[in-house]
């Protein structure tokens, strides 16, 4: 399994794209960057409520939930109200420090920027 | 959608203020208003606290009864189910706390005004006193759920509902002038149930109901 390894995170030695800055390409994608936020200040969330704050489609939200679960990021549990399926979705701890130790690494690389 | 940093805080508070957003808590506390000038009016018709306090206590479940439905029905299927974060939490505890503090005081209250002559307590007294009551704890406990769910336009409603106690009782020590109860709870509970209304209006063009999700999606709600 080495090619999503690779895919998650890139050394400062990568060659091309945001692989320069040595910060996790998985949480790098703007539409992930905005579902591992949005459950990064709520303990857990369905469905419904990322696709509302994230304003993504059905489909983009479940292949992004697939990817950050895969990374072993956020964890979704399916259970029933009723008759109505729901499915929680929460960060997990890895999930957690992973988006913080994200935005160390990209505030380190902003910050030689002046404006 | 471009890559930026959020602000974690901010993005949290927004996200929690938006379920106030629907205008069914300001129509809540609307109708609650005028709940309570229906027992009052039915107090001075029957001169019956019993009556009065029956009639208040049922309206008060109904509207609660009614506010998580429309919760669940309206709310729920547009903006989603979360559980709020460990610092929200204690927020909405707090909340809670200050919302039984105020019934607690109120009961108290209105409990001192029944043996206030077996106190020494004047009617004048009372009268001047318990409007002052019933203002600051208005003032507080609606300042309190502005401030901890960060909800601004609690503190506006705080000072409406806090009015309604002086708008009764003082006209009449002063001028003897007897407001009746329900056009004064209806005077400030109109700014309230009328910013409820024009928010559930635009709650429900702004937010549809999101269809439900492609089967290939696995995302059941």
């Amino acid at each position: 399994m080495g090619l999503p390894n690779r895919r998650r995170t890139l050394a400062t030695d990568d060659r091309g794209g945001a692989g320069q800055v040595g910060v996790d390409r998985l949480i790098h994608e703007p539409a992930r960057l905005a579902i591992m936020t949005n459950l990064f200040v709520v303990e857990s969330a369905n469905a419904t409520y990322l696709l509302q704050q994230t304003g993504l489609t059905w489909g983009n939200l479940g292949s992004h939930l697939v990817k950050l679960e895969a990374a072993g990021y956020l964890s979704t549990n399916k259970s029933f109200r009723g008759k109505q399926p729901q499915t929680t979705i929460a960060l997990t701890p890895v999930g957690r420090a992973a988006l913080l130790v994200y935005r160390r690494q990209l505030f380190a690389a902003l910050d030689p920027i002046s404006e | 959608m471009a890559t930026q940093l959020p602000d974690l805080k901010a993005l949290e508070r927004q996200a929690f203020a938006r379920f106030y957003d629907d205008g069914l808590f300001d129509l809540l506390l609307g109708l609650m208003m005028i709940a309570l000038s229906l027992g009052a009016a039915i107090q001075d018709w029957l001169d019956s606290e019993s009556a009065a306090f029956a009639v208040m206590l049922a309206a008060a479940v109904v509207l609660v009864i009614s506010f998580k439905v429309l919760r669940v029905r309206l709310v729920r299927p547009r903006l989603g189910d979360f559980k709020p974060g460990p610092e929200r939490r204690h927020r909405i505890a707090a909340t809670r706390l200050a919302l039984l503090g105020s019934f607690v005081l109120g009961v108290v209250a209105f409990g001192v005004v029944g043996v206030a002559g077996g106190l020494g307590i004047s009617p004048a007294a009372v009268e001047v006193l318990l409007p002052l009551v019933w203002f600051g704890n208005a003032i507080v406990v609606l300042g309190i759920m502005a401030y901890l769910l960060d909800v601004p336009r609690f503190y506006f409603y705080g000072v409406l509902f806090g009015l309604v106690g002086p708008l009764l009782m003082w006209p009449d020590v002063l001028w003897d002038v007897r407001i009746p109860p329900p056009l004064a709870f209806g005077i400030l509970a109109a700014p309230i149930l009328a910013i409820g209304t024009w928010k559930l209006v635009r709650f429900l063009k702004t937010y549809p109901v999101h269809g439900a999700p492609e089967p290939e999606t696995n995302l059941g709600d």
